[in-house]
């Protein structure tokens, strides 16, 4: 039975981490850029989240398409002003660019909210379902914040596969992927697209800040685990591919939980990054990596 | 004596290396006297490298309010009165990042650039024990405001001072309270930070447990930075304990607190060390926080009348709360405690000389807002108990020692 909660606890968990890489994946597969900012994005629309809850009494839930709207103008201001003038440059130039705004964003966070470690506390509170309950026998018990942060992660990456085959912008981006000039000819901005696209992945980072902020204690400083969660997650799955970051996540979450459980906690993640260095020696692509995002 | 003059003049004159040796003097003495005049008035130089930015700002703020408190109420009473002349305090702050290697370079930067005269550690005991070298070696007095664990202390160093008791005076009146409130209780699960200071107190609370007769049902490590403890968690729940001791930083135990309600793992007693002393937790638990258990080195909630700047813990929690506008915790506390107990040493030496000042802290005997303070032979302080306390109804409520006290210990975590 341990096994089998264990084999529950990681899924959620991956689910959280899909949530998490999302629009990692997206800015990384379709921009080239290792968006250094991400997890500072995730962070910040967690304090939106916590104070609309705490101060107007906004469910996060509710409010993740707040956030992620207003994370959107910032990612697409982001990208239009600064990172556009080194779009072309090589990956390692507009990583360090994105390392130099997540500093910037990081330290006004901590002069604006402070230090101090917040969660939201709905109240009430969503609780567990007690899957014994339902099915005698089967001792398992299932956070419901989590559940629904893996349902909004499903959700996440399925809106994202539908704009980006069915909607003109997502060829757009696909195509601009695929060949920048090509898609030049063809009528396409890439600046446009390139704002976008980077302001699509703020976005969905934003909206995962907010649902994340029941589960995680919200800090400044949880902006490097969540950009490492991403990272890690992105490489599992592979780049270029939406449902790669769900098959990453949730392999990089039951990896986890099971290393906790055979190695002992502090080893958990000696597992999960093993199998991280036989993916980059034998499989770089991962597991559904493709070129262009589709 | 105006004949004098020609003849000392032509001397001069005909000796001109001789004029320039004078000249040489002279001005040596001048700079000599100006340098000397200046360090009678200057202020009196404390280096104090902090983690103001990464992991563990939270706590590298706290200590830096609890030194601002005690540095701007010795200030305002005119400075610390060495032998009889007021002298001001300017503390040099420089931010290591929460990165113990540069905490040691700054400490280092702290000795030979900026040359101060005494020395704060940098924050926990891990980084306390690594910039130990750097007083030792330039002989500077150095007072560690949070390092707890014994082992910083076992280097036959002369010039720490640590205002913080063992680990084990916060895991044994615990385990004596659980004995006798709670004969129930029999097994423990234990899950810490592995990390200096809370794998430490971990092993403390199986050694306090064990020879008290508990049996310890799990014992687990996580990593730093961990996110997620669902399955030690799962693990716990399964050895079915009756208290469940978990330490480490306060982003730990929230997370940890949230995920044992998620997964249902319940005890009779819930202990977590430090993080049920910051306001903080218990905003971010909410109803969790109910009946956890904590113990720390100081509380708002004591009452010492002290010969120090601050008079009382009373008043040094007034002039905490009007200048910052919360109450204060056990690492403000003991930024403002290791302040108190450099000047109070200061001034029984008379002198800012290291060797005397060394000599004065050796000797101890100070009364404080934080306790009586005195320390050891290897320089950690022995002179008092730390509180212990449980959140009931949202609020501290100290449970231990019985002198202070303001409730028992409930049974009961949900």
């Amino acid at each position: 039975m341990l096994y089998v909660q264990v084999l529950v606890n990681g899924l959620l968990l991956g689910g959280l981490y899909a949530c998490i890489a999302a629009g990692f994946s997206l800015v990384w597969g379709v921009l080239n850029v290792i968006n250094i900012l991400h997890g500072s994005f995730v962070v910040l629309g967690a304090y939106l989240a916590f104070f609309a809850y705490t101060a107007l009494g906004i469910h996060p839930y509710l409010f993740a398409p707040i956030a992620a709207l207003v994370l959107f103008g910032l990612g697409y201001a982001i990208q239009y002003t600064v990172v556009n003038r080194v779009i072309e440059a090589p990956v390692l130039v507009t990583m360090t660019a994105t390392f130099g705004l997540a500093l910037l964003l990081d330290n006004i966070m901590l002069v604006a909210f402070k230090a101090d470690f917040r969660k939201i506390n709905l109240v009430p509170p969503l609780g567990v379902v007690d899957v014994g309950k339902l099915v005698p026998g089967l001792n398992v018990v299932v956070p419901v914040d989590r559940l629904a942060s893996m349902l909004f992660a499903l959700l996440f990456v399925a809106l994202l596969y539908l704009l980006l085959r069915r909607t003109a912008v997502g060829r757009a981006i696909v195509a601009v992927r695929m060949d920048r000039y090509a898609a030049t000819l063809m009528g396409v901005d890439p600046t446009v697209i390139f704002a976008l696209t980077f302001g699509i992945g703020a976005a969905l980072a934003g909206a995962a800040g907010a649902l994340l902020s029941p589960i995680f204690p919200i800090s400044p400083l949880a902006a490097t685990s969540y950009l490492g969660k991403a990272f890690v997650t992105c490489v599992l799955g592979g780049l270029g591919s939406v449902s790669g970051v769900l098959v990453g996540g949730l392999l990089l979450g039951v990896l986890e939980s099971f290393g906790a459980i055979f190695l002992g906690p502090e080893h958990a993640l000696t597992l999960s990054f093993s199998v991280l260095i036989i993916f980059l020696l034998f499989r770089p692509s991962g597991l559904m990596g493709k070129r262009g995002f589709v | 004596m105006r004949f004098l003059r020609p003849r000392v003049g032509a001397m001069l004159r005909s000796q001109p290396h001789r004029r320039r040796m004078l000249a040489l003097a002279l001005a040596a003495l001048g700079l000599f006297l100006a340098s000397h005049v200046q360090a009678e008035n200057s202020a009196i130089r404390i280096g104090a490298p902090l983690p103001l930015t990464g992991a563990l700002s939270p706590e590298g703020l706290k200590l830096q309010q609890g030194y601002e408190l005690w540095k701007d109420v010795v200030n305002a009473a005119g400075g610390i009165n060495v032998g009889g002349t007021k002298r001001l305090v300017e503390i040099v702050y420089y931010d290591y990042q929460s990165a113990t290697p540069k905490a040691v370079q700054l400490a280092e930067k702290l000795a030979t650039d900026d040359k101060v005269d005494f020395m704060f550690s940098p924050f926990g005991s891990g980084a306390t024990k690594a910039a130990s070298t750097v007083s030792e070696r330039y002989g500077i007095p150095t007072i560690a405001p949070t390092a707890s664990s014994a082992e910083v202390y076992d280097q036959g160093y002369k010039n720490l001072f640590g205002t913080f008791t063992d680990n084990s005076t916060l895991s044994e009146p615990m385990t004596d309270i659980a004995k006798a409130k709670a004969p129930k209780v029999q097994r423990i699960a234990i899950l810490a930070r592995n990390d200096l200071y809370p794998l430490a107190l971990g092993q403390e609370f199986e050694k306090s447990g064990k020879k008290r007769g508990f049996e310890i049902v799990y014992f687990g490590k996580y990593a730093i930075n961990t996110l997620d403890h669902a399955s030690a968690l799962t693990e716990i729940k399964g050895a079915n304990p009756d208290w469940i001791v978990a330490t480490g930083y306060i982003n730990d135990m929230i997370l940890i607190r949230k995920q044992m309600a998620d997964l249902g793992a319940k005890a009779q007693v819930v202990t977590m060390i430090n993080a049920p002393a910051y306001q903080e937790f218990i905003d971010a638990t909410g109803p969790l926080a109910e009946n956890v258990t904590s113990a720390t080195w100081w509380h708002p909630a004591e009452h010492y009348q002290s010969k120090d700047a601050f008079g009382s813990t009373e008043h040094y929690t007034e002039l905490f709360q009007n200048k910052f506008k919360s109450l204060p915790d056990f690492t403000n506390a003991t930024g403002s405690a290791s302040g108190v107990v450099l000047q109070m040493a200061i001034e029984k030496a008379g002198s800012t000389d290291r060797a005397k000042v060394r000599e004065a802290l050796a000797a101890g005997g100070f009364d404080t807002f934080f306790g009586p303070l005195s320390f050891n032979a290897a320089g950690q302080a022995t002179s008092y108990v730390p509180p212990v306390f449980q959140i009931q109804r949202g609020k501290a409520v100290v449970i231990y020692p019985d002198a202070i006290k303001a409730g028992d210990l409930q049974l009961g975590v949900q």
